[in-house]
């Protein structure tokens, strides 16, 4: 059970498709994770689940890998599991959360956006590199940079779940570089297909952290860590206060621009 | 039913001491407290040892109730005790927690107070104090039960 516990993820679930499943059931969405290299045992840490449902995961699993056999199931190494699945965020993983909403607002407008604005006509070209500004600057600039550079440095860096958190930034900047050549090119095709896989990656990454990671890092954080990241991430806030406002108002502007186009459009 | 009328905060109830969990006889448990003197009339909110500090302020009873309150609550922190259903002067006591806030610019602050509803007082007074304070900091109370658990920890809006 022990080997088992240090198998990662991806190759567990290409081995035995089952624990996939199980794992779907219990709320852990291991299986489109592009990357897998979690171990299973931090998978079931990291999820804080309840000692009865992570025992019955532990029963359900060893069943799959082992059938037949009777294997002794590991002890949860945490003091005590989570009564409850609601989250309850601390302040400064809480402002996190808030920048989330608003690039999940962005992220929900992209597949209409893409097919609104036309990469051929100045007009299009502009409003489509506003975006691509949106996400250099509020998303990446702002929002990822707060969690590169002072959050996770919190953490031990080899961590899987960094690695793969960390992996995501790096696909999403990819996926702007892939915006801006298509954008040169004058390739709606290109842009689509740039927009559609940043849109993909960012809404399973802002899930995984607001689901998994943040409600992980708030239980392994000091009460003194908490108020220095708050301190911290204050700094920030108000350095980029004015370009804050200005981005919330242009995700504001594009939800109206683009509810107006399809108002007309049904007309 | 008990068909005890009166406040729950002076509600008779006696521990059935046969089922109380051993002590750790022989094993001394060292003092965390840093400082003198402790009651928050008493204290300067601007005294050096609230400075930049994670603050801990604690309703009078709750120490007693929690056996490992030294190590779970006042290992690393600055404390200061008061009663919100006994005291005089809980202006001051605002007035102090907000000094904390704006002078002291302490890094965070956490109330710890007993299950009874008078308790919540003293999170009322810090929700107050961070309200009209300019500088925010992160506010986490936790409500400890009569025999010593933790029933409740929540941090407040900041």
């Amino acid at each position: 059970m022990e080997k088992l516990l240090q198998t990662p993820i991806k190759e567990l679930i290409g081995r035995f498709p089952a624990v996939g499943e199980i794992l779907d059931e219990v709320g852990i969405g291991c299986v489109p994770c592009s990357v897998g290299t979690c171990l299973l045992a931090d998978i079931v840490e990291i999820h804080n689940l309840p000692s009865e449902e992570e025992r019955d995961l532990m029963a359900r699993i060893a069943a799959v890998v082992f059938p037949g056999e009777v294997v002794k199931l590991p002890e949860s190494k945490r003091a005590h599991s989570a009564g409850t699945r609601e989250i309850r965020y601390s302040p400064p993983i809480k402002g996190l959360v808030e920048e989330h909403k608003v690039i999940k607002r962005f992220v929900a407008l992209l597949p209409e956006f893409a097919r609104e604005f036309d990469v051929r006509t100045g007009e299009g070209r502009e409003l489509i590199l506003a975006g691509a500004d949106f996400i250099r600057s509020f998303a990446d600039r702002y929002h990822h940079a707060k969690e590169e550079e002072i959050l996770f440095t919190r953490f031990e860096e080899k961590l899987d779940i960094l690695q793969v958190m960390q992996d995501d930034h790096r696909r999403a900047r990819a996926c702007v570089k892939e915006l801006l050549e298509a954008v040169e090119r004058r390739d709606p095709e290109g842009v689509e297909r740039s927009l559609s896989g940043y849109a993909a990656i960012l809404a399973e990454h802002i899930k995984k952290e607001d689901e998994i990671l943040y409600p992980w890092m708030d239980r392994n954080l000091s009460t003194h860590q908490i108020g220095e990241l708050f301190a911290r991430f204050r700094e920030v806030d108000d350095a980029f206060r004015e370009e804050r406002n200005k981005y919330g108002e242009f995700v504001d502007n594009l939800e109206k621009t683009l509810l107006a186009r399809s108002r007309e459009a049904i007309r | 039913m008990t068909g005890f009328q009166g406040c729950p905060g002076s509600r008779m109830v006696e521990f059935n001491k046969e089922n109380l969990p051993e002590g750790t006889e022989g094993a001394r448990v060292a003092s965390q407290l840093r400082q003198w003197p402790i009651q928050l009339h008493l204290v300067s909110p601007t005294a050096p040892y609230y400075q930049g500090a994670d603050v801990l302020l604690a309703a009078d009873c709750a120490p007693f109730a929690m056996g490992n309150f030294h190590n779970d609550f006042l290992k690393g922190k600055a404390l200061a005790i008061a009663c919100p259903k006994l005291d005089a002067g809980q202006d001051v006591y605002r007035e102090k927690i907000k000094a904390w806030f704006d002078e002291a610019k302490i890094n965070t602050l956490t109330v710890l107070v007993m299950q009874v509803p008078c308790c919540r007082g003293l999170v009322g007074l810090a929700a107050q104090a961070l309200a009209e304070s300019e500088r925010k900091i992160p506010v986490r109370y936790v409500v400890a039960g009569l025999s010593g658990e933790v029933l409740q920890e929540e941090w407040l809006e900041a």
